[in-house]
């Protein structure tokens, strides 16, 4: 579903990925692990193109995404994005948050986007704080609307950039159990993490990056019971 | 609001105040004063002036100066009378209070001798007979007296008895405009672009404008009016010392010749 | 019917007034405290009409100073640069005697707005721009990674809450483009100052003429600056 082929990307002279090859299918949840600096966010930027790359394609269902003519306003629609830090839009309530894409990217009525909205907020369970400043919010129930956001236009991958690091502990589990719900549901999810736990329990694959290169891939038992890399054993040694 | 209105109180009693303080200490002045003999003790004259009425009073281009009519003859009467004229260039309509407050000694500035300022300045005896007259675009036709300028639009300088002559016009017909600036400069400008039908200023003052400036635009119409208007040097209202001294300084150089040789050269 | 004054401030108060009608430049500004409102009126019409066109200029010129075609983002830079960089008095004198007449024929009051308009879009496009780039970066690519267009993110995210940031800014920008508009009255606007200028110049009650229209100014920037805060609070929701 998506590929990605020898992607290299430079800010100024840091070469922070140095040729990226790797396909994800459909329905796979890969997480991405490594050490901070490893180019993990860089790589996930780059499949949207916050980050333009220098070098290297990405094809999201044949499609090529780094195309200089690709319709990547369209493109995005298809890829939705959960950041570290929310990124809440702080002057919409939850609800608008959730449905201005919606109405105003897909054109969709007011009732219909609320219809949908609505619906994603209770999956999330939020579905009492529709009327709500993000400013109200905790940091995990505004993750969670960040996410309801993002499904609201219906993706075909979600992209998760380290969504739980930025909250406090006891706010990370009401987050994970709702990607977690997401991936039974058969979403396809690349999400760049910190939590092993949830890498090892949900992901179908890992990969493990450092220096910006795919060390190594595999999955979740043969990355943390039986890594081949000594990268990953030094750094799966730290943080396990 | 209360807070709000007592505070307006206050500045205004402050202000107040203030004025009273100045009222009085000109009220006592004149009993102090003696009149100067044939002694005069003045060294240095403190002179002010708008040096921006051409052809009294101006800037040279070339080197900075004051130059004009009125700067060569404050500048002759110091000499006749022996004392350093320093000129302080400033806004037409701060003459008046700079005199009161005593940051000048006299000024000369073209400046009308009329009721109203005689009231609260002494003047000189004259040194220049003027008179106002209109200025109007080349192409203008049929305005000629004041009468004609009824419900035009007039350009003159702020405080000036043209300004005057202008308001008088308005108060008869208020359908006219009166655009009024900090120069006349600014008034012919208006003229000449055509915001403005017609500019009542000092004759010899237009003539000088029209005859250097703008002899295929802007031409003089009718006759000379308010002719009784005679220029004067303004002091500090009870300064018999500086006044005596103009008066003297006018005097003798008016015997000896230097008057008409300053007159000749701005005016023939 | 007491102004919320006690009957002693009261009496106190008419004594105060009994002596101030004694004093010629206390009747001088009391007699025209008509015309002086006439002035305070046109100076609020030259700024809010300045105003006005300054945020719509001031919006244009900071997007198209941040744009990225080098013709747009060269023109804006001019254009903020130009009328920051020079005095607004000239600018004044340079557009009403010089500039406008070759196009129309304006009245003072038209080219003061004119000529405080251009003036003021420059300073509001520096304060939108300030704005702009003080809103999280997060802000735009979250919009962005929805699918917004570059220009449906500014509208609906990244504008609406640099609104919010430039109102002191804009209120401060407000209050001083009432105070400049006192220049307009060298183009014979019959604004405050110009109002001020003809009282003196047959007064020569210089502190009063000029005391009463620094309180007229005052009073008019008091109520600009309360209405900011008042606008600032109604819009604070965190």
């Amino acid at each position: 579903m998506i590929v990605v082929k020898n992607l290299h990307k430079s800010f100024g002279k840091l070469e922070v990925l140095k040729g990226i090859d790797c396909h994800i299918d459909q329905k796979e949840v890969v997480c991405v692990i490594g050490p901070s600096g490893s180019g993990k966010s860089t790589f996930l930027r780059c499949i949207n193109r916050l980050e333009e790359a220098q070098q290297g394609q990405v094809f999201l269902d044949g499609e090529e995404v780094t195309a200089p003519n690709a319709d990547i306003n369209r493109i995005r629609q298809e890829m939705g994005m959960v950041f570290q830090l929310f990124n809440l839009f702080p002057h919409k309530t939850t609800l608008e948050n959730v449905t201005l894409g919606p109405i105003k990217i897909k054109g969709m009525s007011e009732e219909q986007a609320e219809d949908i909205a609505i619906k994603l907020l209770r999956k999330v369970g939020l579905g009492d704080k529709d009327h709500v400043f993000p400013a109200q919010l905790s940091g995990g129930q505004k993750q969670r609307v960040a996410i309801a956001r993002a499904l609201a236009m219906q993706p075909k991958v979600m992209l998760f950039d380290e969504p739980t690091s930025s909250l406090d502990p006891e706010m990370v589990g009401e987050v994970l159990e709702v990607m977690k719900d997401l991936a039974h549901e058969g979403m396809t999810m690349i999400v760049v993490t910190h939590e092993m736990g949830f890498a090892r329990e949900v992901g179908h694959r890992v990969f493990f990056m450092d220096e910006g290169i795919l060390m190594e891939e595999g999955t979740p038992s043969q990355i943390f019971d039986n890594p081949q890399n000594p990268r990953t054993q030094s750094f799966l040694s730290k943080v396990l | 609001m209360k807070k709000f209105l007592s505070l307006l109180l206050i500045v205004m009693l402050a202000i107040g105040m203030l004025a009273v303080a100045g009222c009085g200490g000109n009220e006592e002045e004149p009993a102090q004063q003696e009149p100067a003999a044939e002694e005069n003790t003045i060294t240095k004259l403190v002179v002010g002036s708008e040096t921006a009425y051409a052809p009294f009073e101006m800037v040279d281009e070339k080197t900075g100066d004051y130059i004009g009519f009125d700067m060569d003859i404050i500048k002759a009467i110091g000499e006749a009378m022996g004392a350093e004229v320093e000129i302080r260039s400033m806004e037409f309509t701060a003459l008046i209070p700079a005199l009161q407050n005593g940051q000048i000694d006299c000024a000369i500035s073209a400046m009308s001798i009329t009721d109203e300022r005689a009231e609260v300045v002494d003047f000189s005896d004259s040194y220049f007979d003027a008179g106002l007259i209109i200025a109007v675009a080349a192409d203008t036709e049929g305005i000629e007296t004041m009468d004609d300028l009824k419900g035009k639009v007039l350009a003159a300088q702020i405080g000036t008895i043209g300004a005057d002559a202008c308001v008088a016009v308005q108060t008869e017909d208020p359908a006219t405009e009166v655009k009024t600036y900090d120069h006349v400069g600014e008034a012919f400008m208006e003229l000449q672009k055509g915001g403005a039908d017609a500019v009542v200023n000092d004759m010899p003052v237009t003539a000088y404008y029209v005859k250097t400036e703008a002899s295929d635009k802007v031409k003089m119409v009718g006759e000379v009016f308010q002719a009784d208007d005679h220029y004067g040097m303004p002091v500090q209202k009870g300064d018999t010392e500086t006044l005596t001294l103009l008066n003297e300084g006018l005097a003798k150089i008016k015997a000896d010749g230097t008057y008409d040789a300053i007159y000749a050269e701005w005016f023939k | 019917m007491n102004l919320g004054f006690t009957s002693t401030e009261w009496i106190f108060g008419t004594i105060i007034l009994d002596r101030l009608n004694e004093i010629h430049g206390f009747q001088v500004v009391a007699n025209n405290l008509g015309n002086f409102a006439m002035g305070a009126v046109l100076t609020l019409e030259i700024t809010l009409f300045s105003l006005l066109i300054g945020m719509v200029l001031g919006l244009i010129a900071a997007l198209g100073k941040m744009s990225n075609n080098q013709l747009i983002k060269f023109v804006a830079v001019a254009y903020i640069d130009f009328f920051r960089g020079t005095p607004l008095f000239v600018q004044i004198l340079l557009l009403y005697f010089g500039i406008i007449p070759l196009i129309f024929d304006a009245t003072p009051v038209q080219a003061a707005i004119i000529a405080c308009g251009l003036n003021s879009g420059a300073y509001v496009a520096e304060i939108v721009r300030a704005g702009i780039q003080a809103v999280d970066k997060g802000q735009m690519e979250a919009a962005r990674s929805l699918g917004m267009t570059h220009g449906q993110s500014m509208r609906y995210i990244i504008l609406p809450q640099a609104f919010k940031i430039v109102i002191p800014p804009l209120i401060n920008e407000f209050v001083m483009l009432l105070k400049d508009t006192s220049l307009v009255s060298a183009i014979s606007a019959h604004e405050l100052t110009h109002t001020g200028k003809m009282l003196y110049a047959s007064t020569y009650q210089a502190v009063w003429v000029w005391g009463a229209v620094c309180v007229f100014y005052f009073i008019m920037t008091k109520a600009i600056s309360m209405l900011g805060d008042w606008t600032e609070r109604r819009l604070a929701t965190e």
